[in-house]
């Protein structure tokens, strides 16, 4: 006989008596707290929003000669531009991030909740691209206003030697290289340990396709 | 939620608590596992359940969140430290007279079926529930052609572990 059927009899007679709970053991059970993949990776997305909220928020509302520099940049039409543009995005995402985590259902298909799972995922990858950007593009663009707004710095970047710049250029975006890496590496550490099995999973379902 | 929709939701899943006790049985490996699992799809369950609207069987409806849970969103928990062996202490094999042959073999069986992956269990733990694979397929979001060919690969590959 074939093995699985021969398991599949021994199966179906039921052989196995199972510690069976009462009504008042699952009450409680009920209430307990959950260690879904799904609530870890909520946990996650907040606290991604709130890190590179506080990161764009705190330096102006601890620094005072920093709230002072900021304050005149936004004297800047293309500034204030940037910066609501830069909360708009940061406000799609907050949306976009509930819409899929709202589409995550255990009643689905295992394709299709390991599906919008991984979706749920992009859209913080995404949030998080966007903000390691926006901080890559804020180092030319804070030069580039403080060449504008500050005679002193202006006058330093007329006087200085084109060795002297590319040396500047090289250590900005050198450090700017490294933090961004660092920031890399970390999350995908977070993610790989966190999706690992769901992503086997996935790609086990996957390769029956083709 | 209100108290009328938990004791409608814990008298049948007290009634069905086998569906989880045999999903546990296939995922985990002792006795601490085996609970928390059992805890955490009774969770899932319970969340899911305001949308379950009875278009399919409540025991039908709890396979694919059982197994949802077990192959997707469980994170182990990291309280579990005993090793204890389950067998002993979850469930009771119930004493009949069996041939020794056969018994042998059943258990390595079933040592087979652990060392499956996820998917394969999956498909394996349905089959032995007597799934067709139409239902097969729905459960795990693939084609029911695609669920016949898997599960032959996965009797080859039962066959490649009992016979190495």
């Amino acid at each position: 006989m074939d093995e699985l059927e021969l398991l599949k009899k021994d199966w179906q007679k039921g052989r196995i008596e199972f510690k069976s709970y009462s009504d008042s053991d699952i009450y409680p059970m009920l209430h307990k707290k959950s260690s879904s993949i799904v609530k870890t990776l909520f946990y996650i997305s907040i606290g991604e929003l709130v890190f590179w909220l506080l990161a764009s928020v705190l330096p102006y509302v601890l620094s005072p000669t920093f709230r002072e520099k900021l304050d005149i940049s936004y004297e800047n039409p293309l500034f204030i531009g940037l910066t609501i543009l830069s909360y708009v995005i940061i406000l799609t995402f907050i949306y976009l991030l509930f819409r899929s985590y709202r589409g995550i259902s255990s009643t689905d298909s295992a394709k299709k909740l390991m599906e919008s799972i991984l979706r749920t995922r992009k859209v913080i990858k995404y949030y998080v691209i966007f903000n390691l950007s926006l901080f890559f593009l804020s180092i030319p663009l804070s030069l580039y206003f403080e060449y504008q707004d500050n005679p002193e710095f202006h006058q330093q970047i007329v006087e200085a030697s084109t060795t002297q710049m590319l040396i500047f250029y090289i250590v900005s975006i050198v450090i700017a290289g490294i933090i961004i890496l660092i920031l890399l590496l970390f999350y995908r550490v977070i993610y790989g340990i966190l999706l690992k099995r769901l992503n086997r999973n996935y790609k086990e379902l996957k390769k029956l396709e083709v | 939620m209100n108290k009328e929709l938990e004791h409608s939701f814990v008298e049948q899943l007290q009634k069905h608590q086998n569906i989880i006790h045999k999903v546990c049985r296939l995922y985990t490996n002792n006795a601490d596992a085996h609970n928390d699992l059992f805890q955490e799809i009774t969770i899932q369950l319970w969340r899911a359940y305001p949308k379950f609207r009875g278009e399919s069987k409540f025991s039908t409806w709890m396979y694919r969140v059982g197994l949802n849970t077990a192959i997707t969103l469980y994170r182990k928990s990291k309280r579990r430290i005993s090793t204890q062996e389950f067998d002993n202490v979850q469930f009771k094999i119930k004493a009949e007279e069996y041939d020794d042959t056969e018994e042998r073999q059943l258990k390595l069986l079933y040592k087979a079926v652990h060392q499956l992956n996820d998917i394969e269990k999956a498909l394996v733990f349905l089959y032995l529930e007597d799934k067709d694979y139409r239902e097969i397929s729905e459960t795990l979001g693939i084609t029911e052609v695609n669920a016949r060919v898997k599960m032959n690969r996965v009797k080859k590959k039962l066959k490649t572990i009992l016979n190495p």
